[in-house]
C-alpha cells in the first residue's frame, strides 16, 4: 500500500506539469493582459506598464516566464527564486504585495487556517458534499427499494429539479422564500460565525450533487438487486435488513464513490456563483475572476490546486475501492 | 443493535449523574423578596447575598424604555477591493475606502468646485509654476498624533517613487523631477539624486526644510512645476496624495493595506475592522478638523445584483446601486420609487469611428453615422432611462462643460445628405462594429445597427468578442477595431482631465485612435497653462468645439449615478463624482434618523 502510494504521488508530478502547460498556453494565448482594464478610465502608462511587466518578468520569453514559474528562475538580483513545485505560487497581478498562496491559504489576523479563502471554500465544500452525501445516498436507495411508487416519482422529481434547474436560480428563489418572505435567514449574514449562516450556501451548492449521487444510487441499487448473489443471500434466509445493508449498499455504492471524490474536489475548491450570490469569502470567486482579469499567476495557482484536489481525491476512491470490493488490490 | 444502543444509552445517563454528582455543593439559599419604591419610581435592583442567604429585592415592573437604535449606514459595495493604498490604487471600491479613511490638501464641494481640506489656503505663483499650500493648524490624525506637511511631501514622492509603481503615478509628473524619478529604475545608483530633484518641499516657518513628522511648525508644502499648472490644486484632492504613514507602510510590508491597525488617516472615519471579502466598518473620526459623523458606516461586498436587490428590499442595507435590469421594477414600486436617487454622472460615452480605416478616414461618413443616432430614443428604449443623451465630451455640471456643443444631434436628413457627399456613396466598404460580448452589449448593438440601416441604408457587421480582448484590442493602435464603444470618466472635475490628458496628440489614447489636431492641441496647451480662469475655460471651448467639428465620436450618453436610499438616511447632498455610494463626495453631510429605523 505504501508503495503503491508513493508511486501514485510521484505520477501526480508529471501530470501536474501538463496542466500547467495546457494553462499556461491557453492564458496566454487569450487576448489581453493583466493590465487590461475598464477602458473609460485612465490606463498604466508607459513608464508604469514597463516597470509592472519587469517586476512580473513579463518582459521574457513565454518559455521562461513557464519555467519561471513551475521550476524558479534567478531574480534581478541574482538570487533564486523557486517555483511552484516549492509551493510559491507567484504574486498575484491584481493584488499588489500579494502573493497567490497568501490570498488562498492565509487567513485574517488572529484566526485559524479554516479562516482563510480555501478554508472556507473547503468547510462550505464538505458541508455541501454531507447534504449530498446525507439526504442523496438514502434518497437513491428508498427509491430503488420502492421503485414505481410514489416516493420514487418524487426522489425522482426532485433529483431532476436538482440537475436541470441552474443553482443561481435555486439560489435566488430560497433567498427570496427564506430571506425576504419568511425572514428566516439574513440574506446578508452579519458574520460566517454561526452555522446557520452556512445552511443555504451549502444546500444550494449540494443540491445538484445531491440529485446525482441520488440518481447515480439508484441506479446502482437497481443494478445490483438483480445480481445473482442478491437472490442468494435472500435463499440463505438473511433478514432484509441484512440483505440490503451489508450486500446491496455496500455494492452499490462503489459507482457512487466515483463520482463522489471529485465532486469533493470541485466542492472544496469553490464555486464562483454560489460564493458571489451569497457573499462568501471563499476562493470559488477568485478562480473565475483571475481570468477575466488575466491575473496569470492566480489562473495558475487556482487550476493546479483544483488539479492537485482531483489526482488526491481519485487516488482517495482508488483507496476507497479496497474496503468496498475485496476483489480489487492496489498493486 | 438495540441492545448496544440500550447500554450506550444507559452509560450515557449513568455517567451524567454521576458527573452531576461531582459538582460543588451549592449553600441553601434563602430568598426574601423585598420591593423597594421611591416616589413611585424604581431606583435599582438589589440582590443581597450572605453566606446562605440571599435577598432578592425585586423592582417594580418599570415602563420600557426605548432600546436605542445603532446609528449606522450599510452600504453595498459590490467588489472588495484589490487593493487600498492610497499611491496604488485606482478604482471606484477602493477609492471609496480610502476617502473616508483619509483626506487630501484640496477637496470638491457639491457643485464640484475645489475647496481647502487640510491646507486651508493655497497660492500659485504669477506664472503658474509654483503652488504653496498652507495647512490648518493642529491637523491630526485619528490616533491623536500631528499632521504637517512633511507627511503630504512623503506621499507625494511615494506616488513618484518607481519601487511604488502606482497606477496613478503619473498625475504628479508635471512636477519638476517627478517624471525623471518615476521613469529611472528603482535599484538605479542614482535614484537618491533623482529623488532629491523633485521639487515637493515641506517646509517649516522659518521657510526651511522640516526635519520630521513631529515638527508642528511644518505647514507649508511647495510644489514646482516643469510647466504652469493652473489646475493641480484640483489634483492635490486626489487620494494619491493622501498622507498615509510612512512608520505604518513600513511596519505592514507590502501588505499593510489589507489590515485596519495601519490605516492611521485624517479623513471623517476610522476603519475599525477589516474582514476582508466580509465587511469593513467605520466609526467616526473624533479628531476630524470639520468635526466629527454622527454614525458608523459598514461596507459589505455582494457582487450580485439580484442579491443585492433583494437584501435592500429586506431593510439589510440602507444604500445600494440600483441596477439598469432593476430600474423599470423600481420606478413601477410606490415605495422603492421614492427611494431611487438618479443623478448625472461623471462619464460620457460615444461610438468611436477610427480614422484611418475606411469609410471612417471621410469626416462626412463620421458626421451621417452620428447624426443618424437618435439619443434621446437610445436613453428611454435601450438604456431604460438609466443615462442622459450627450451631446458634449465635458459632461454637465463639471467646470469646462459647453452647452451649446450641440454640432451633431439626431437629424436623418442632414445624415442622409452627408453620407451622400462623402467619398464612398454608392461604394460603402464593410462596416463592422466591435464590442464585448454581454447580453446588454448585444441588445445596444442591435439597436444602433438597426437605426443606421433604418436612416442611412448601411448594412453593419457586427463582431462580439470576450470582454477582456475587447478592451486589449481598443489599447492598441495595430489592433484597434473600426467602429466601437468606448467612454471617459473624469479623474477630478477639470477640462485639462477631460480634453488634454485624452484629445491632445502625444496623449496615448488619442495615438491608439489615430486622433490629432494641431490647431485643437494648441488650444489645449493654452488651457492648460493659462492662470487667468476666464481664458483658460475659453481655451478649452475652442479646443471642445473642434472636436465636436472633427466628428471623431459621436457623443450618445451620459451616465446616472442611480442609487437605492432608505429613507432614514437624511442629508445625502450628492455630486456627478459620487461612484461608491450616494453623498460619499461629503459624508459628513449624512445623518441617519434612528426613530424611522424599522
Amino acid at each position: 500500500m505504501f508503495g503503491y502510494l508513493i508511486r501514485r504521488f510521484l505520477a501526480m508530478i508529471p501530470v501536474l506539469v501538463i496542466v500547467a502547460a495546457i494553462t499556461f498556453i491557453l492564458m496566454h494565448a487569450a487576448p489581453g493582459g493583466p493590465w487590461d482594464r475598464d477602458p473609460s478610465a485612465k490606463q498604466l502608462d508607459a513608464t508604469t506598464l514597463k516597470r509592472m511587466n519587469e517586476y512580473y518578468g513579463l518582459d521574457k520569453p513565454l518559455w521562461r516566464q513557464f519555467t519561471a514559474y513551475v521550476f524558479g528562475d534567478f531574480n534581478s538580483k541574482g538570487a533564486f527564486i523557486c517555483g511552484a513545485i516549492c509551493g510559491n505560487l507567484g504574486p498575484s497581478y491584481r493584488v499588489r504585495g500579494m502573493t497567490v498562496q497568501s490570498i488562498l491559504f492565509s487567513p485574517p489576523e488572529d484566526k485559524p487556517f479554516w479562516y482563510s479563502k480555501f478554508g472556507y471554500s473547503a468547510r462550505l465544500g464538505v458541508f455541501a458534499l454531507l447534504f449530498a452525501i446525507v439526504i442523496g445516498i438514502p434518497v437513491g436507495i428508498f427509491s430503488a427499494l420502492n421503485r414505481n411508487s410514489i416516493f420514487d416519482y418524487i426522489g425522482l422529481f426532485i433529483t431532476t429539479v436538482g440537475i436541470s434547474v441552474p443553482n443561481f436560480v435555486i439560489a435566488i428563489y430560497l433567498i427570496i422564500i427564506f430571506g425576504s418572505w419568511l425572514h428566516l435567514i439574513a440574506i446578508v449574514p452579519k458574520s460566517w460565525e454561526p452555522i446557520s449562516a452556512w445552511i443555504l450556501p451549502a444546500v444550494v451548492l449540494g443540491f445538484g450533487t445531491l440529485a446525482r449521487t441520488a440518481r447515480m444510487t439508484r441506479a446502482s441499487m437497481l443494478e445490483v438487486i438483480r445480481q445473482d448473489y442478491i437472490r442468494t443471500a435472500r435463499a440463505k434466509g438473511l433478514a432484509e435488513r441484512v440483505v440490503i445493508t451489508r450486500h446491496m449498499i455496500k455494492n452499490a455504492m462503489i459507482p457512487v464513490v466515483t463520482i463522489l471524490g471529485p465532486a469533493l474536489a470541485g466542492l472544496v475548491t469553490g464555486a464562483f456563483i454560489i460564493e458571489t450570490m451569497f457573499s462568501f469569502p471563499g476562493m470559488g470567486r477568485e478562480y473565475v475572476l483571475s481570468i477575466q482579469r488575466r491575473d496569470y499567476s492566480m489562473i495558475m495557482g487556482t487550476t493546479l490546486l483544483f488539479a492537485f484536489l482531483v489526482a488526491l481525491a481519485n487516488l482517495s476512491v482508488d483507496i476507497v475501492y479496497v474496503f468496498l470490493d475485496p476483489r480489487i488490490k492496489l498493486s | 443493535m438495540r441492545s448496544k444502543l440500550f447500554a450506550v444509552l444507559s452509560l450515557l445517563i449513568v455517567a451524567s449523574m454521576v458527573l452531576a454528582a461531582c459538582q460543588t455543593p451549592t449553600p441553601e439559599v434563602k430568598e426574601v423578596v423585598k420591593t423597594v419604591v421611591v416616589e413611585n419610581k424604581v431606583v435599582e435592583t438589589v440582590v443581597v447575598e450572605k453566606a446562605g442567604e440571599t435577598t432578592v429585592i425585586t423592582a417594580t415592573p418599570a415602563p420600557a424604555a426605548p432600546v436605542a437604535k445603532e446609528a449606522l449606514l450599510r452600504i453595498n459595495l459590490g467588489t472588495y477591493p484589490d487593493i487600498i493604498d492610497p499611491q496604488k490604487s485606482s478604482f471606484v471600491n477602493e477609492i471609496g475606502h480610502l476617502k473616508l479613511m483619509y483626506e487630501g490638501l484640496t477637496r470638491l464641494n457639491d457643485k464640484l468646485e475645489t475647496i481647502p481640506a487640510a491646507a486651508e489656503k493655497w497660492e500659485y505663483s504669477a506664472d503658474a509654476t509654483e503652488l504653496t499650500f498652507t495647512l490648518r493648524k493642529d491637523l491630526k490624525y485619528s490616533d491623536g498624533t500631528i499632521l504637517n506637511a512633511k507627511r503630504f511631501e512623503y506621499s507625494i514622492l511615494r506616488n513618484i517613487d518607481p519601487a511604488t509603481a502606482g497606477e496613478y503615478g503619473s498625475i504628479t509628473d508635471e512636477i519638476v523631477g517627478a517624471a525623471e524619478w518615476r521613469g529611472s529604475s528603482p535599484d538605479d545608483a542614482a535614484g537618491a539624486d533623482l529623488k532629491a530633484a523633485v521639487e515637493v518641499r515641506a517646509l517649516d516657518a522659518a521657510g526651511q526644510p522640516c526635519k520630521d513628522y513631529e515638527q508642528a511648525d511644518c505647514l507649508t508644502l511647495k510644489l514646482k512645476f516643469r510647466q504652469p499648472a493652473p489646475y493641480f490644486h484640483t489634483v492635490m484632492s486626489l487620494w494619491v496624495t493622501f498622507p498615509a504613514k510612512e512608520e505604518n507602510i513600513a511596519e505592514g510590508g507590502d501588505n499593510w493595506w489589507n489590515s485596519s491597525k495601519f490605516h492611521t488617516g485624517n479623513g471623517p472615519f476610522v476603519l475599525e475592522s477589516l474582514e476582508p471579502f466580509v465587511r469593513a466598518y467605520f466609526v467616526p473620526n473624533a479628531n476630524y478638523w470639520r468635526g466629527q459623523a454622527t454614525y458608523n458606516i459598514e461596507f459589505r461586498y455582494i457582487n450580485d445584483a439580484a442579491v443585492s436587490f433583494e437584501a435592500y428590499k429586506n431593510n439589510e442595507f440602507d444604500i445600494i446601486g440600483a441596477g439598469a435590469e432593476d430600474i423599470a421594477t423600481i420606478k413601477a414600486d410606490a415605495v422603492l420609487s421614492k427611494e431611487l436617487m438618479q443623478y448625472a454622472g461623471g462619464c460620457t460615452y460615444a461610438v468611436y469611428f477610427t480614422a484611418t480605416k475606411p469609410p471612417f478616414d471621410d469626416p462626412k461618413v463620421r458626421q451621417a453615422f452620428a447624426q443618424a443616432l437618435d439619443r434621446e430614443g437610445w436613453v428611454k428604449d435601450v438604456l431604460k432611462g438609466n443615462g442622459s443623451p450627450a451631446h458634449t465630451w465635458v459632461v454637465p455640471g463639471c467646470p469646462g462643460y459647453v452647452a451649446e456643443d450641440n454640432k451633431w444631434g439626431y437629424n436623418p436628413e442632414e445624415a442622409k445628405k452627408a453620407l451622400a457627399e462623402s467619398k464612398y456613396a454608392g461604394n460603402m466598404p464593410e462596416v463592422v462594429a466591435t464590442f464585448g460580448d454581454t447580453p446588454r452589449n448585444r441588445t445596444r448593438w442591435e439597436w444602433l445597427v438597426a437605426k443606421w440601416k433604418e436612416v442611412l441604408g448601411v448594412d453593419i457587421k457586427l463582431n462580439p468578442v470576450e470582454p477582456t480582448t475587447f478592451t486589449a484590442l481598443t489599447k492598441e493602435k495595430e489592433t484597434i477595431p473600426q467602429m466601437f464603444i468606448l467612454g471617459w470618466c473624469m479623474d477630478y472635475p477639470d477640462p485639462q482631465n477631460w480634453l488634454s490628458v485624452y484629445w491632445m496628440s502625444t496623449s496615448s489614447y488619442a495615438q491608439r485612435y489615430s486622433f490629432s489636431n494641431a490647431e485643437m492641441d494648441e488650444w489645449m496647451k493654452k488651457g492648460d497653462t493659462e492662470s487667468d480662469p476666464v481664458k483658460r475655460m475659453e481655451n478649452y471651448k475652442q479646443a471642445q468645439l473642434i472636436l465636436s467639428d472633427q466628428a471623431a465620436v459621436a457623443y450618445m450618453w451620459n451616465n446616472l449615478n442611480s442609487y437605492l436610499v432608505k429613507p432614514w438616511v437624511k442629508g445625502v447632498v450628492t455630486t456627478p463624482q459620487d461612484s461608491d455610494f450616494a453623498g460619499s463626495n461629503d459624508p459628513l453631510t449624512i445623518t441617519i434618523d434612528t426613530t424611522m429605523l424599522p
